[in-house]
């Protein structure tokens, strides 16, 4: 925390002088609402971001390519590049949004979920670079059997 | 919520495995007739000796009984870690585990 603060001075001393003091965690739920209603991945990216990724090999997204149960899908995602946030999107639910993780200094960005996937779609991870880029990789999964039921 | 968690060269590979239904709005629709009753966990952070090592919003979609893998450094054996998530409702479960 101390080091994005430091990062976040040392880089937009003006706008740090405007805005309070970043707090030691934040919820993307309360600081961008508008975030998880969005209802289209680009559109999702943009209202928490508000630029466009530049796809790169350097994200990493495992998932199967078929998903035999749409209510269980194992998603991981990883990457080495020094990132300040690391976010989930997809196209198979009504909204797209499914996880916004904030990085640390000892965070290792390597992390494993699982996910509902109404049906088949695409999958985008973006990864907010501590350089202030967006990376991002995208996949396509076919989903046998629907899973926002269970 | 049960937490695993192991130090290996340095990097802590941990699991935490939380007990939750994630009723998705139309889920609660479909049940009670009120999208108002979806409840998921939204939020989730991991501190160790007051230090957040990972932190998640977190919407809906996640299964049911969402299970949370990661990894950090800059943790010993004996550290304490410390999981917290709240729900949409406000509900809120705390857990430790300490790194062995």
């Amino acid at each position: 925390m101390q080091r994005r603060k430091f990062l976040s001075l040392g880089a937009l001393a003006a706008v740090a002088t405007m805005v309070p003091a970043r707090l030691a965690a934040e919820d993307f739920r309360a600081t961008k609402p508008d975030v998880w209603t969005s209802k289209d991945i680009n559109d999702g990216i943009a209202k928490l971001y508000g630029k466009v990724p530049t796809p790169s090999d350097a994200v990493k997204l495992t998932i199967p390519k078929v998903a035999s149960n749409g209510g269980q899908v194992p998603v991981d995602i990883a990457t080495d590049i020094p990132a300040k946030t690391v976010a989930l999107f997809q196209d198979a639910n009504p909204e797209s949004a499914v996880i916004v993780f904030n990085v640390y200094e000892n965070s290792v960005v390597d992390y494993s979920i699982k996910i509902k996937m109404k049906k088949s779609g695409t999958m985008t991870v973006v990864v907010e670079g501590l350089d202030g880029k967006l990376y991002s990789v995208t996949k396509s999964i076919d989903v046998a059997l629907g899973g926002c039921e269970g | 919520m049960k937490i695993k968690s192991k130090l290996k060269d340095g990097v802590v590979e941990t699991k935490v495995m939380a007990s939750h239904e994630m009723t998705t709005y139309d889920i609660a629709e479909k049940k009670t007739g009120n999208r108002e009753d979806a409840n998921f966990i939204t939020h989730i952070t991991a501190t160790i000796n007051g230090k957040v090592v990972y932190e998640a919003s977190t919407s809906q979609f996640l299964s049911k009984n969402p299970i949370f893998k990661f990894s950090f450094k800059g943790a010993k054996a004996g550290d304490v870690l410390n999981v917290s998530w709240v729900d949409r409702k406000g509900n809120k479960e705390d857990e430790k585990e300490t790194i062995k």
